[in-house]
């Protein structure tokens, strides 16, 4: 199963959601797959954050569905947000996480899921009882349909081949341009000031 | 010893004044008074985290929303979540504010925290953070106000340390 694929499926799904994403081949490859969630969609590079801030925006907009696009080696980094969300059972946030048993971009040495780690074991295991596998494109789109459709948390582990899609539309902006881009856009569609006006802006 | 009631009222009162709803923790012994606190106080959720980076990364996303959070931890918190705090303000300039216990100050008698004391100052200054240590209560809530100000005027982080006399050893 291709995750370019994968993201081609989830991104139809999609309209008014907030999706966070994680580094990687994964950020070129959602920016083509979903042109029109571009604004709606925060691309992060921080191993073990994604989730945790989906989980804050999650929080902070409790009416409005939050997508985490996470990897094995991002979910690896910080297993601990499996535990806090367990127990505080976000019911807007769904967890995507394209495990391609490799850490891609640096040549793809293998992540531990490329042994017998498990992550919707240990998900499950933590206490989030909507953990999934899906294998292939048909177990994608079905457990992506139920997850964005049930207002409980899901978190669904894509197994992925390791490649990225080539002749992908490249992301040209930074960490920056990207935070605010975001915050335009929720500010825009919630109604609320995030960063400025200042006092002589 | 821990912190006063006083300052523990301070503190709530301070969060509130600032319209802080969200307030992660990694929970510790100088300001062990405040935490149950935070969770009983009705108009902010409180939510234990399992390190301090991942509740410096929840409290980026309540600020993404629109809404204001907190980190609350020991000053050892700085160094597990320096990482993710790089990440978040100096590489997406997402801001959280942090209140901190200064472990380690003058007059710690624990040999296992001396090295959060060493480590703090030159930590918060690697990474840029400004910061301020509060060793009078009554300058909490003006501090918290001030904390909030300028990390959301220079989206970065801002760090609010609880000293002597404000917790004691």
């Amino acid at each position: 199963m291709k995750r370019f694929d994968c993201m081609k499926l989830l991104a139809a799904k999609l309209k008014d959601e907030l999706v966070v994403l994680s580094l990687g081949g994964s950020v070129d490859e959602w920016f083509t797959a979903a042109p029109h969630m571009r604004e709606a969609s925060l691309f992060q590079q921080q191993l073990g954050c994604l989730t945790p801030e989906a989980f804050g925006l999650a929080v902070g907009l409790p009416h409005r569905r939050i997508v985490a696009l996470d990897t094995d080696g991002g979910m690896l980094f910080n297993l601990g947000i499996l535990a806090t969300l367990a127990n505080e059972r976000p019911t807007n946030l769904t967890v995507f996480i394209w495990d391609n048993e490799c850490y891609q971009s640096i040549g793809c040495p293998p992540t531990h899921t490329a042994g017998i780690v498990d992550l919707e074991g240990i998900a499950k295991g933590a206490g989030i009882p909507h953990a999934y596998t899906a294998r292939n494109l048909e177990e994608f789109e079905r457990l992506a349909t139920d997850a964005l459709a049930l207002n409980e948390l899901h978190m669904i582990v894509a197994k992925v081949e390791p490649m990225v899609e080539p002749d992908l539309v490249r992301k040209q902006s930074d960490g920056f341009e990207d935070t605010v881009t975001f915050v335009r856009y929720i500010e825009k569609t919630e109604n609320v000031s995030i960063i400025g006006p200042t006092e002589h802006n | 010893m821990s912190i006063t009631q006083v300052a523990v009222n301070e503190i709530l009162q301070g969060l509130l004044e600032a319209h802080v709803s969200v307030a992660c923790f990694l929970p510790e012994s100088l300001m062990k008074e405040l935490f149950p606190a935070l969770v009983a106080l009705e108009d902010l959720r409180a939510i234990p985290v399992t390190n301090e980076g991942e509740g410096a990364a929840i409290c980026a996303g309540v600020w993404l929303s629109g809404k204001r959070a907190v980190l609350v931890m020991e000053n050892s918190g700085i160094r597990s979540a320096a990482e993710a705090l790089a990440r978040l303000g100096i590489g997406a300039h997402i801001p959280v504010v942090m209140i901190m216990s200064y472990r380690g100050d003058l007059g710690e008698p624990n040999w296992w925290a001396i090295p959060h004391g060493i480590t703090m100052e030159p930590v918060l200054n690697a990474l840029r953070i400004p910061y301020r240590i509060i060793r009078q209560v009554d300058e909490i809530r003006t501090a918290i106000a001030e904390a909030y100000v300028t990390a959301y005027a220079s989206l970065n982080h801002v760090a609010l340390i609880m000293a002597s006399d404000v917790i004691s050893y």
